[in-house]
């Protein structure tokens, strides 16, 4: 009886073993032809690499890139704004719409022909319920910050109630899909994992740590899209994304510049290159000396060499820039002083400041994934005579210390995007202990953010940018490095017109030559 | 044996209530909170609070602990991704099955390669078949997993184009990992399989079943390999158990959603729940596979066998 137990065993894992193979070989003729069969059907479908998987398509309640990607293929906005912020909004949802004197009410007039992906119409009581959602969610809240109150006086009106005037609230508001208040009612799980949207794209599929599938809408109100068919696929590994991309198995990815050297040879394969808002920085401890003298934070400005970071930590795909306000951002002007790789300069200014070299400086603390760009300044630091070490924590251990001004100098990214009014969160005393790493505080700072906030006349509220980056600027308050490019790869077929600044596109917008 | 197996089964509890409170443990006590790491540092603290609040992660960690663990034993219930806010159990079941067909093949193919070849290394010992085998076995356990799944995707995804790079939808997609996979476990067997067949063809026994007149054949398959399969069949169980969780190298090569990647992804998110669930899911099936192994040694070993039996008797 015992000896038959342990025979029953390991039969049944012969026979599971058998099993696997025998249908194994099966198997691999099926997938052969249906393999064939997809590569020639051609032309209206499209395969989208991502490096990671969504968790949800709550519209919004979201936090990553990939997820804001996908969500703006489903979900349309009131309008469409370019994220640079100074181009004019675009029609959607809502055709037109209108600031009150005061700044503090802004009227939308609905387009009536807008439908969601189950056919009901799009009316004003949903865009309500959608900025509403947005006002109590704690992902993404901020983007309709100032928002008091949302009113629907008739069927295609929708007026938005600020507590203060708010000039970037249009951009903010311009994030915000436009989803269906019946169907969040039917079913909350559904709504968030089943999105019925109404972009151009309808959701049809999900297979967990696998794949996305959308199809093309034919009800949309702006003409159904070309590309009919979309696969997003998860390939965590960048250098497998580069081989499906020549093998053609994926037709669009992002990617990152260490894989440039496999890609930009291959002629049917073309690189897009996209600008950010995102930055790459040395922050300094304000409250820690020496970084507390401005003319030492000058000369760790003039110190780095900026060129030979990009070339050895972004291949060259980033776009040198001194300045926190990236060049395509409202705001931005070439008068506001740029500092340059000056090691001459550096020393004076040390000498100015009482220095004497070398010095040591403390920790630079980093976290492992920019461990590299901390060795560059290290040795650029060291060739004017300021010596740091190199500390490297694990990330959230990092974000801690770097948070709660744990820390004498350290280098990393970071990215506010949206309106220019975001970078208040890198200068603004309120933000100390969040996004202000340098802990710098100074009222004048504060008050020209609170103008700035406040100005609704475009022209008057640059001014008041050109102050604020200038200060920025002439005290050197963090030493900026660059704005890293967001890399594209696809086929040199596909026509992808241009992709917006930051690398939110719109698949809408693609078509095969 | 029936008894021994039920004892066994008992044990299992106390082993899994500890690797929960451990990895519970870690997961807490490590810097950074759930709330942060979604929102990002540009959040406001109160939302970033609010959520962390919603997922119960303000409460003292013993508490989470009991909370966590009540739900699992009396509601069989291993809660909702603080990511995703859906159940783990979803997460689980979406990956389990790649990982389950891509250990079941990897290992049949490496008992099989290995366990053949190094009986044949074995009985030709010292012959150049012999030592190539060795030094072709020693070269493949030295090669890195994610070279080698590179190199074999660049050569039949690329040059030949006749195997798919990346996925998991067919078994096709499944040759390439599986064979990442099973080149240096095979390489490990083979080395096994030869020294412990080597031992035992020393064993007095085998010389008197050699002077009683047995044939060469019936020596090797029935006297030796019998005896030289216990290391193996041990090493066999263990790296079963391994390449559940452990296969992540082929998991991320080949873009193929897994436990490994599934598990790896959840620390640094610090989602907790899923963490917790994926690795309980992994040790019931780990010890699961353990105890197999143990019985098979009562197969293979009658002395054991009989040891598993006092074991059961001494009990009543």
């Amino acid at each position: 009886m015992k000896r038959m137990t342990a025979f029953f065993l390991a039969a049944a894992l012969v026979v599971s073993m058998a099993g696997c193979g025998g249908s194994g070989s099966k198997g691999e003729v099926q997938t052969g032809a249906a393999g064939e069969a997809g590569a020639q059907s051609g032309k209206d479908s499209i395969t989208i690499a991502t490096d990671v998987d969504i968790d949800t398509l709550h519209p919004s309640d979201f936090s990553t890139t990939i997820e804001h990607t996908i969500l703006t293929q489903l979900y349309d906005p009131l309008m469409y704004m370019n994220p640079d912020g100074a181009h004019e909004p675009e029609p959607r949802i809502a055709e037109s719409y209108t600031v009150s004197d005061d700044g503090k009410d802004y009227t939308f007039k609905l387009r009536s022909d807008v439908t969601f992906h189950d056919g009901s119409a799009v009316t004003a009581d949903d865009v309500k319920f959608s900025l509403e959602l947005y006002m109590n969610s704690e992902y993404q809240g901020s983007q309709v910050a100032g928002l008091e109150s949302v009113e629907v006086p008739d069927a295609s009106t929708v007026i938005c109630h600020l507590d203060n005037p708010y000039s970037p609230f249009l951009l903010g508001v311009c994030q915000v899909p436009i989803a269906s208040k019946a169907y969040y009612e039917k079913s909350e799980s559904d709504f968030s994992s089943q999105p019925v949207g109404s972009g151009p794209y309808k959701y049809t599929g999900r297979e967990k740590g696998s794949k996305i599938t959308l199809e093309a809408y034919d009800g949309y109100y702006r003409g159904e899209a070309a590309i009919k068919n979309v696969t997003y696929e998860v390939i965590p590994d960048q250098s497998t994304t580069a081989i499906a991309l020549k093998t053609g198995e994926v037709d669009f990815a992002m990617a990152e510049s260490s894989t440039m050297a496999q890609i930009q040879g291959d002629e049917a394969l073309t690189v897009e290159e996209v600008g950010t808002s995102g930055f790459s920085y040395i922050s300094m401890n304000l409250e820690k000396e020496p970084f507390n003298d401005v003319r030492v934070r000058q000369a760790i400005n003039h110190a780095v060499n900026r060129e030979n970071i990009a070339a050895v930590c972004y291949d060259n795909e980033a776009e040198i820039n001194s300045n926190i306000c990236s060049k395509e951002r409202f705001g931005y002007s070439d008068d506001q002083f740029q500092y340059t790789y000056d090691p001459e300069k550096a020393k004076e200014l040390l000498a100015e400041a009482g220095v004497t070299t070398p010095l040591n400086l403390g920790t630079i603390l980093v976290a492992e994934k920019y461990s590299n760009l901390a060795t560059v300044i290290q040795s650029d630091l060291a060739a004017v005579g300021l010596e740091v070490t190199i500390e490297v924590k694990e990330f959230n251990a990092y974000i801690d210390d770097l948070t709660s001004g744990n820390y004498d100098i350290t280098a990393l990214e970071m990215t506010l995007d949206g309106d220019t009014q975001q970078l208040e969160m890198a200068f603004c005393s309120d933000y100390i202990g969040t996004a202000n790493n340098a802990r710098y505080s100074d009222p004048d700072m504060d008050d020209l953010f609170a103008q700035a906030k406040a100005e609704t006349d475009t022209d008057k509220r640059e001014a008041i940018f050109d102050q604020i980056f200038t200060k920025a600027q002439d005290e050197a308050i963090y030493a900026v490095i660059c704005n890293p490019m967001t890399l594209y790869v696809h086929h040199t077929d596909l026509d992808c017109q241009e992709i917006p600044f930051e690398g939110i596109y719109s698949i809408y917008n693609f078509s095969w030559k | 044996m029936y008894k021994y197996v039920i004892k066994r089964l008992i044990y299992m509890i106390p082993v899994l209530l500890g690797v929960s409170f451990l990895v519970f443990a870690i997961l807490s006590l490590t810097p950074g909170d759930p709330g942060t790491i979604i929102l990002g540092i540009t959040a406001d603290p109160e939302d970033i609070a609010a959520l962390n609040a919603e997922f119960g992660y303000d409460k003292p960690f013993l508490i989470r602990y009991f909370d966590y663990i009540g739900n699992v034993i009396f509601h069989f219930d291993l809660g909702t991704s603080y990511q995703s806010r859906q159940p783990v159990i979803d997460d689980i079941m979406a990956r389990f099955p790649n990982t389950l067909l891509l250990a079941v093949l990897s290992m049949s193919a490496a008992s099989i390669i290995g366990i053949t070849l190094g009986i044949i290394s074995a009985v030709r010992q010292y012959t150049v078949l012999d030592q190539t085998l060795v030094v072709v076995a020693l070269v493949f356990a030295s090669i890195p997993g994610f070279w080698m799944g590179s190199m074999l995707m660049l050569l039949f995804s690329m040059k030949l184009g006749i195997l798919p790079s990346y996925g998991a939808d067919t078994l096709k997609h499944f040759i390439l990992p599986t064979i990442t996979v099973c080149m240096t476990s095979a390489a490990g067997l083979l080395r096994l399989t030869r020294s412990a067949m080597l031992e035992t063809v020393r064993q007095e026994y085998i010389r008197t079943a050699k002077a009683k007149g047995a044939s060469k054949k019936r020596i090797i398959w029935k006297h030796a390999l019998r005896n030289a399969m216990l290391p193996v069949v041990t090493t066999l169980g263990t790296s079963f158990g391994a390449s559940l969780g452990g296969a992540i190298i082929a998991e991320t090569v080949f873009a193929m959603p897994g436990m490994g990647t599934l598990i790896t992804t959840a620390i640094r998110q610090k989602d907790i729940p899923v963490v917790m669930g994926a690795t309980l899911f992994l040790a019931v099936l780990f010890s699961l596979v353990i105890l197999i192994v143990d019985i098979l040694y009562a197969w293979i070993d009658p002395r054991i066998k009989a040891k598993y039996e006092n074991g059961g008797r001494s009990r009543e």
